[in-house]
């Protein structure tokens, strides 16, 4: 008996370790956090005064529909974001080849910086509302507005973070470079492209996030199709299940972006980033 | 082996409101199998010196040569710190530097780093090792090119003292091995001693001061009694020109 009690002793401190780690844990409190709003939500809908709130089952339900394309509004989900991500792909490549030359020259001269510099800063203050209804009353409905609007939305981040780049080139590896030899080819694109990519990810961060809200209020404006203008329809239709069921799809799509696209990207650019804490060789 | 003729070198740094003169009116030549110090205290232009020979910057007047064989000298530097591309692998920052990228250059690259004990982490990042290896790796580097004359700004002195040891007996064997000509600049008196056959001692505002042999065999110990007489009497001189950093 006594040998069956030293063995279950350890086992059982080890139960109590791990239940102890699962509750104190951070991901286990924002599981809950969702399940409480959820909960809040689900329960307080009797005690609005509108109908106009809906329950998280009739929202799963909509977005459910939404997936298997199942829907009144014109363009199905997958449309509506397809129209909205060629788009938005077509005009940050407007605005990447707009914001590096002249990031670039921002970053090489001094002039070219004080020049530029309150232009810049007044793309990055500006609101993306702004530039959606300028382009709107500009171009009218269409594919235009909502392309400037990304590209005006954009560019100043690509800019601003490309310029901050080029003035942060490590000076004493170019000059390594120079002392053996290396020639300005071998330099731009071994020493000052890598060394720009942090701000280049920096530049398609911030383009991205502040080009997207541009979109889909220029879509919202002056468009008949996209994930804004889907937005609008669900608005006019007076379901406010398609309002909040197209705010969980973007919000699934950035996480795709930052998950998928960005973190994997950037896990393998930066691979040669120490990991916090690893001991490094000889040490 | 390569020379080193430096003429009546003078070097100011020109700012808005001041002129810093680094260098003044220097003149030295170092050849063969020399192992050449360059000592003095913060601030006498050591490492503008190397930076104007290796043509990282330009003498404000003065003539600076470095040949071998009638030719132009190729050049390897050792910086204070490792200076290597972070986001290259360690055998990629070999062959950085190299002329051709070919497979004769690669294993030039692996038998130097061999040489230096660091066979084994080609394929590792700098960030990955710790800061002695990756000097070793800027030695190694340095010596990859087969360079006529080999300049080396204080290489050890963010090391600690077991290291810093190790790597000037390392450094000292590549030396004996290669029979190349080094400039080599310190603060550390001690150092100077141990490894170098010449000293050239600079005082502030980048004169030169004296051109002192150092005649003891090596290897030397830096335990010995003739190290520690030669060091002595290296301090003593830097009493009498005022050298002492205060």
């Amino acid at each position: 008996m006594s040998a069956i009690a030293v063995r279950t002793r350890p086992a059982k401190r080890a139960r109590n370790r791990r239940l102890s780690r699962i509750i104190r844990s951070p991901r286990l409190a924002r599981v809950l956090s969702w399940i409480a709003f959820l909960v809040i939500w689900q329960v307080s809908i009797p005690l609005l005064p509108t109908l106009l709130v809906p329950t998280p089952a009739e929202v799963a339900e909509f977005m459910w529909d939404e997936i298997r394309g199942d829907t009144l509004a014109p363009q199905t989900v997958y449309q509506a974001f397809g129209t909205s991500l060629g788009r938005l792909s077509l005009g940050l490549a407007i605005a990447f080849a707009i914001g590096l030359p002249i990031g670039l020259l921002m970053g090489l001269s001094k002039k070219a910086s004080w020049f530029g510099h309150d232009f810049v800063v007044v793309g990055l203050a500006m609101p993306s509302l702004v530039w959606a209804l300028i382009a709107a009353m500009w171009f009218g409905f269409g594919t235009i507005a909502p392309l400037i609007t990304v590209v005006l939305a954009a560019w100043t981040f690509v800019a601003i973070n490309v310029a901050e780049g080029v003035r942060n080139v490590p000076k004493d590896l170019l000059d390594m470079g120079k002392a053996y030899g290396v020639t300005r080819f071998d330099s731009i694109r071994y020493v000052i492209l890598p060394s720009l990519m942090p701000f280049f990810f920096a530049a398609l961060r911030y383009a991205l996030a502040n080009a997207w809200k541009g979109l889909v209020l220029a879509e919202l404006f002056a468009s008949t199709n996209g994930a804004g203008w889907t937005i609008k329809f669900w608005y006019d239709a007076h379901r406010a299940q398609g309002i909040i069921g197209y705010a969980l799809f973007f919000v699934i799509f950035a996480l795709i972006v930052e998950r998928l696209i960005f973190g994997r990207l950037s896990a393998y650019v930066f691979r040669w980033r120490p990991q916090p804490g690893a001991r490094k060789e000889g040490e | 082996m390569g020379t080193i003729s430096v003429q009546n070198l003078r070097k100011e740094f020109v700012s808005d409101d001041s002129t810093v003169v680094a260098l003044e009116n220097a003149s030295f030549e170092v050849s063969g199998h020399e192992f050449v110090s360059v000592v003095g205290p913060s601030g006498c232009g050591k490492s503008t010196l190397l930076n104007i020979l290796s043509g990282i910057e330009m003498p404000t007047s003065g003539v600076v040569e470095i040949t071998e064989g009638g030719r132009d000298a190729r050049l390897g530097y050792v910086f204070q710190a490792a200076r290597l591309l972070p986001w290259r692998s360690v055998i990629d920052n070999m062959l950085f530097v190299q002329e051709e990228h070919d497979a004769e250059a690669r294993a030039r690259c692996e038998r130097y780093l061999d040489m230096v004990e660091l066979g084994h982490t080609q394929k590792k990042w700098p960030g990955q090792l710790s800061g002695g290896m990756q000097q070793r790796v800027g030695i190694a580097r340095a010596f990859s090119i087969e360079p006529d004359v080999l300049l080396m700004d204080e290489p050890f002195s963010h090391l600690d003292a077991i290291t810093s040891r190790t790597l000037r007996r390392e450094l000292h064997e590549l030396w004996d091995k290669t029979g190349k000509t080094v400039l080599f600049v310190t603060h550390d008196v001690s150092e100077a001693v141990e490894l170098s056959t010449r000293i050239l001692l600079f005082a502030k505002g980048g004169h030169l001061q004296d051109d002192i042999p150092v005649d003891l065999p090596f290897p030397r110990d830096p335990a010995s009694d003739e190290v520690a007489l030669a060091k002595a009497e290296l301090l003593r001189k830097f009493e009498s020109l005022d050298l002492v950093a205060t």
